[in-house]
């Protein structure tokens, strides 16, 4: 299921956050979204997720597949989460709800949208649990007793485990260390891939793009100032901002392979 | 790549092994035929490449049946109750709440005389081999009088804490929505309808209603929700606000999902403590409005109408206003007791024995 944007632009109480943003994921395609702390991406993804805060005012259009996200009712969002779209998000030690073990937080999206009896969902779960490389060991687990990187995991399978046609990955690996960032990308690209899904991806860091994407666009302050192949725009960065993010790439891959 | 197996122990190895199972599973074609029966999946109307291949995990590594659900309901209240049991106050508010119970149901069937048998011969006694509490002013028996009384307050105290949550719980689903209209009208209306006494509602009760137990349930609940609701809502807001109730809408739970599912259980603390000090405090409200005669109605045993009737004399037959005043003071710090310690048992960030006993 493709992503459409059109014209986005998002503002809250007057200030303008995303301006005039067009964007476009093909089927199974996996794109990128780059830019820097506060230049609007998160709130790109929110948009396409339907999930603005009340005060924010968005115009344009936002299609995932056939359905106008902006201006649909709660009903029609809520049955498109989680079940057609879904979500990994930065922080995976706050975004798993800190009462739920390990598997009845992957069970949700199957219990909010599949009438699934509790066996066959726990079987799904746990398939689902193997899958992102968790043992059986892990199922009863709380969140806070999980590393950062097995925290993403659960997050990556919750947010995989109904088999949504679209993920959106909002810094799913900014909270976590170069290595394990490295682990959670492909796991998460090798899963999209599977799935035939595709991937909105978004960060601020070329270097975790690069593996993950084909081809991306890159915001700067609410506007969208480039876009191209990932790795065209890696090696000849058509813009200072692209130009600015990938340099900040390459000086920290630089510094990580001196030590 | 060989870093990879340095970090979080043995998963990197582990994520390359599991590839070739997920990975390297025939496509499209031949999951068509293993495909699980997926009732709802099936609905979607979209090719499930993805969830055929859960089928080599249900292969290779048949799921331990009731492994990862083995702490259901009935285990987790045993060892709450049993870590409740463990520390000295907290026995003493499960032996006193269950000795309510037991007396509330016993009273049911059998009190050691009938509640309307009186002795005029012998009103005001003290304790005696045949009245183990002595006679009250008609000669009626105190202790038979009490143990009617305890299922009537039992009663009492269940409907307060249940209007009370559910009031509460309303309100705080009002001052948490997003929608910052609501949230805002709801907070001022909290804010000034708490500084209204719970007497003097249940005074205005009292008008239509007349002296009843309704008076006191509803007065209480309304009261009590109202300070649940106040003190329950920074909590509250912090958990609507969090990422993981923005990860749960994301995942497509609605706003009732995300109260009952997600803000709820992360602000249970909170209200287990606030739910038992009501349930104190409205065995103390009852008595009060029983006293001033609004309360449950003459006839109806209470421990606070057994309070009413024999406290005018209390400079000279002290011993009939001690036990309902001893009973109502043991019961509520019971429950007030029992709250703090419930909180503590039921928590499982202060109680490592519901976490399971894997960890790291």
């Amino acid at each position: 299921m493709g992503v459409d944007m059109q014209g986005l632009s998002v503002s809250i109480g007057g200030t303008a956050i995303v301006h005039d943003v067009d964007l476009h994921i093909d089927d199974g395609e996996r794109v990128g979204l780059v830019g820097a702390s506060g230049s609007g991406k998160s709130m790109i993804a929110k948009a396409a997720l339907g999930l603005l805060p009340l005060d924010a005012r968005a115009q344009g259009a936002v299609r995932l597949g056939d359905t106008q996200v902006i201006g649909a009712d709660e009903r029609t969002l809520a049955d498109l989460r989680g079940r057609y779209v879904g979500a990994v998000f930065q922080n995976p030690g706050s975004s798993l709800n800190p009462v739920l073990r390990v598997i009845d937080q992957i069970e949700l999206p199957l219990r909010l949208h599949y009438d699934l009896s509790a066996g066959e969902r726990r079987e799904r779960a746990m398939a689902m649990l193997h899958k992102v490389g968790l043992d059986d060991a892990l199922a009863r687990a709380w969140p806070h007793q999980l590393s950062g990187g097995q925290q993403q995991r659960v997050g990556i399978a919750t947010a995989l485990v109904t088999s949504p046609r679209c993920i959106i990955a909002d810094e799913p690996t900014t909270a976590l260390d170069s290595i394990t960032q490295r682990q959670i990308v492909d796991l998460l690209v090798s899963l999209v891939d599977d799935a035939g899904a595709a991937m909105l991806f978004i960060t601020h860091d070329f270097a975790v793009l690069s593996r993950a994407t084909t081809r991306c666009y890159v915001l700067d302050c609410g506007t969208m100032v480039d876009s191209g192949r990932t790795a065209d725009l890696l090696r000849h960065p058509g813009t200072p901002q692209t130009a600015a993010l990938v340099e900040a790439a390459r000086e920290l891959t630089l510094r990580k392979e001196e030590r | 790549m060989a870093n990879d197996d340095i970090v979080n122990g043995g998963i990197a190895d582990d994520d390359r092994t599991s590839r070739p199972r997920t990975q390297g599973l025939p496509s499209d074609g031949d999951s068509a035929a293993s495909r699980p029966r997926w009732r709802g999946l099936s609905r979607s109307g979209w090719g499930w490449s993805h969830a055929a291949q859960s089928e080599p995990a249900s292969d290779n590594a048949p799921i331990p049946s009731g492994h990862p659900r083995s702490l259901r309901p009935l285990r987790r209240i045993a060892i709450i109750l049993r870590s409740m049991w463990r520390h000295g106050e907290g026995r003493f508010a499960l032996i006193v709440l269950a000795c309510w119970l037991i007396v509330a149901l016993v009273s049911l069937v059998w009190t050691p005389y009938p509640l309307l048998v009186t002795d005029g011969y012998h009103v005001w006694n003290g304790p005696s081999a045949q009245h183990w509490l002595g006679t009250d002013g008609t000669g009626a028996d105190v202790l038979s009088w009490l143990m009617a009384g305890s299922r009537t307050n039992l009663l009492i105290v269940i409907a307060v804490v249940a209007v009370t949550a559910a009031f509460g719980l309303l309100l705080v689903a009002a001052m948490v929505s997003r929608r910052s209209a609501l949230a805002s009208v709801s907070v001022v209306a909290v804010d000034a309808l708490i500084s209204v006494p719970t007497v003097l509602i249940a005074l205005i009760l009292a008008v239509p209603l007349g002296a009843s137990i309704m008076v006191v349930v509803l007065a209480c609940g309304f009261g009590y929700g109202l300070n649940l609701a106040r003190v329950a809502r920074p909590q509250a807001m912090l958990a609507a606000r969090s990422a993981y109730v923005e990860s749960a809408r994301a995942n497509g739970a609605g706003g009732w999902r995300v109260l009952v599912g997600h803000i709820v259980p992360n602000i249970m603390p909170v209200l287990l403590v606030q739910l038992s000090l009501s349930a104190g405090t409205a065995v103390l409200a009852e008595s009060g409005l029983t006293y001033l005669g609004i309360g449950v109605p003459s006839g109806v045993p209470s421990w606070g109408h057994s309070l009413a009737t024999s406290v005018k004399f209390i400079n000279v037959f002290p011993l009939t206003v001690l036990w309902p005043g001893l009973l109502v003071t043991v019961v509520v710090v019971a429950l007030n007791i029992f709250g703090d310690v419930l909180r503590d048992a039921a928590d499982p960030l202060t109680n490592p024995e519901l976490r399971g006993d894997h960890g790291r």
